[in-house]
């Protein structure tokens, strides 16, 4: 198998372990309140994985098969785009709660910074 | 019709109305949230660039179903709008799980 067939899932690799500080050093626990995140993620990642589905099958848009690993699920979608409906929508959560955290200086990096 | 601005400019309708509407949660009027949204964008741009980069695209899209306006590298305009919708309606229904 060739590196290029991990460039879609290795681009989402890499998003989430950029943005996993966030989670720890950010306090922005959203990976570790995983209901709430579902509860947001799933109804929005349905809705736009119909419209991926609709979009594919009519050939508005097509993704490489030599940069995705070849699994497809139902529906005819590569499965890195499954992915691409959490992955994306849980680092903009984590850049939510970073945020907030860090104006109020709740973050442990700042409590860290602050008691060192 | 140029299918993809089309529907991701009503995607971006749908995602307002619901929050004016139905959720509102007063997200938007939050500076979290609009400081989230430029982070997000700013990231945006290389990954979906990455993505969508014309030379050898991971996504391709149908000419003719899109507005071909490709501002920043080869990134369709149409593509922050779906960003917009798709982030947006996330964040609406974590927010309303506030306790």
């Amino acid at each position: 198998m060739s590196v290029e067939r991990l460039h879609y899932l290795g681009v989402l690799v890499a998003c989430v372990l950029v943005t996993l500080p966030l989670e720890f050093l950010f306090g922005a626990r959203v990976w570790r309140r995983p209901v709430r995140m579902l509860r947001a993620v799933a109804p929005v990642a349905l809705v736009f994985l119909v419209w991926d589905v609709w979009a594919t099958r009519r050939g508005t848009w097509w993704f490489d098969e030599h940069q995705t690993l070849g699994l497809v699920v139902p529906g005819g979608l590569p499965v890195e785009e499954l992915a691409f409906f959490v992955v994306i929508p849980v680092c903009a959560l984590l850049t939510l709660e970073a945020v907030r955290n860090v104006r109020r200086g709740t973050t442990p990096l700042q409590r860290w910074w602050a008691e060192r | 019709m140029r299918e993809y601005p089309v529907l991701a400019g009503l995607s971006v309708v749908v995602v307002l109305a619901l929050e004016l509407a139905w959720m509102r949660t007063g997200l938007l009027a939050r500076r979290a949230y609009w400081s989230t949204m430029v982070i997000v964008y700013a990231f945006m741009v290389p990954v979906d660039g990455w993505l969508t980069r014309l030379n050898d695209p991971v996504v391709s899209y149908r000419p003719d179903r899109v507005s071909g306006w490709r501002p920043i590298w080869d990134i369709l305009a149409e593509e922050y709008l779906y960003a917009f919708s798709l982030l947006t309606a996330v964040l609406l229904l974590w927010e309303r799980q506030a306790s």
